[in-house]
């Protein structure tokens, strides 16, 4: 990223810890003098007083539908080392990854971006619409590459899962994932299955490497909370 | 086959390492993620019975009629199972005895248990939760899934407990559905409605909260549904 800012990209892991794990996890990063770190609007919750705040556009109209803020907050700790608490607007967990040059990209649900650090460009890729509309990840995924510290939140307990050839992944539980996975959107098992095991559409990922899945989703939530709302009659004119 | 129980205690999973040609029985829509290597097949009822009086018996009873049979292809299949709300996941052993689950609790059981969806303790009474139970008995393992935290009470005389935070219990149990109070007008003035009174030896598990209690209260702070008439 060469239009961020005059800091040096962080080519050395931050100092932090995770704590409340695994259902009402929060991030306490000590931030080095003169380090930046790049944070999902809103997820700031507490920070030392030298610590500044830039808000920055980012992305435009591909982040604008991606579901993503539209607005990226960068925190600098001007002069000393500052200490930045974030959390996510869900309960639920949060894991840290350090990435590098040579290793494998991240692929992140666009949902569950939480803060990078400097060395991390982001970029919005688009799914497909098949893929999008129907994988539960949104029609977009955040793809992280470079080298520095990466966090992503979840709704639930976040479980890492080693792939080896093949993982069958139900839509609405994948988190993030890395490079070299590939996935097709398909039905569970056949086609009583699909109707009726209550399953429908799952991920299903071949290749090596590692994903990151969240023990509960939104979606299922929502369709059991429904039933519970009062129902208002209205006289049509 | 190994059960783990991961994530503990608010949103809580588990994973199941299978042996080859081991099976289990989960409630369908609970499959979170599953390596290759396992044989899914979904019924009404247990594999190899016929079904159908069973799955309208559990269509009425409000579960999912639909179970989800997974087999081992090879050893070190896996599979990821959890409930869709937030809450606990417990194993019970079965040794010979019988368990009776509230339905919605329900979320695995291995081949070797047989589940009944007939059963009728509770018959003669309407239960004000809507809550309806299966009979699990034989010997292996039962996961069952709580809304919050699961706790266990130990009954040896008489115990009395709320209908919609019964998770399950020992089927050698006496048990018979009362109104709280003294009066029924108490009991429904005072919110608790119908309880459960449990006599002789035996264990209770319970659940920390009650799901149809969290959906009235959130329920009514939602915008309304809006039906419109001619």
């Amino acid at each position: 990223m060469s239009d961020t800012n005059q800091t040096s990209p962080s080519v050395k892991p931050l100092t932090h810890v995770i704590e409340g794990r695994p259902d009402f996890a929060y991030l306490k990063v000590q931030l080095p003098a003169q380090e930046t770190l790049r944070v999902e609007a809103s997820a700031m919750q507490a920070m030392d007083k030298h610590v500044t705040m830039r808000t920055r556009l980012k992305g435009g109209f591909k982040r604008l539908i991606s579901g993503e803020n539209l607005f990226l907050n960068e925190f600098t700790a001007q002069g000393k080392e500052g200490e930045l608490i974030l959390g996510s607007s869900l309960p639920g967990d949060i894991k840290r990854l350090y990435l590098t040059q040579n290793g494998p990209a991240l692929f992140l649900q666009s949902g569950s971006f939480l803060a990078a650090s400097t060395g991390i460009e982001t970029q919005t890729k688009f799914q497909g619409l098949i893929k999008g509309f129907f994988s539960g990840a949104g029609l977009f995924l955040i793809k992280c590459v470079g080298e520095g510290d990466i966090f992503f939140n979840s709704y639930g307990g976040i479980i890492e899962i080693q792939v080896e050839n093949e993982f069958i992944i139900d839509n609405n539980h994948i988190v993030a994932f890395t490079e070299g996975l590939e996935y097709s959107v398909e039905k569970f098992g056949g086609y009583k299955s699909f109707f009726f095991s209550g399953e429908g559409l799952v991920a299903r990922f071949h290749g090596n490497g590692r994903i990151w899945i969240q023990t509960r989703a939104m979606p299922p939530f929502f369709a059991w909370l429904n039933p519970f709302r009062r129902v208002v009659q209205k006289k049509r004119n | 086959m190994q059960i783990d129980i991961l994530a503990q205690p608010a949103n809580t999973i588990t994973k199941i390492t299978f042996a080859q040609n081991e099976e289990i029985t989960a409630e369908g829509g609970s499959m979170v993620a599953m390596s290759g290597g396992l044989d899914v097949q979904t019924t009404t009822h247990k594999r190899g019975k016929r079904g159908i009086g069973r799955a309208v018996k559990r269509a009425f009873a409000g579960e999912n009629i639909f179970l989800n049979h997974y087999k081992a292809e090879r050893d070190g299949a896996h599979l990821y199972i959890a409930p869709n709300l937030s809450g606990d996941i417990m194993t019970h052993e079965l040794q010979g005895g019988s368990l009776i689950v509230q339905a919605t609790s329900f979320l695995a059981h291995e081949a070797s248990v047989d589940m009944d969806v007939s059963w009728q303790g509770f018959k003669n009474m309407l239960s004000s939760e809507g809550l309806f139970w299966l009979k699990m008995s034989g010997t292996g393992k039962v996961l069952i899934n709580s809304f919050g935290a699961i706790y266990p009470v130990a009954v040896d005389g008489e115990y009395i407990v709320d209908t919609g935070h019964i998770v399950a219990f020992d089927e050698g149990l006496n048990f018979s559905l009362s109104k709280a109070g003294k009066s029924w007008m108490s009991s429904i003035l005072g919110g608790e409605g119908i309880v459960c009174r449990f006599k002789g030896k035996g264990t209770v598990w319970c659940q920390s909260h009650s799901p149809s209690g969290f959906g009235n209260a959130l329920g009514r702070l939602l915008d309304p549904i809006v039906e419109h008439q001619q």
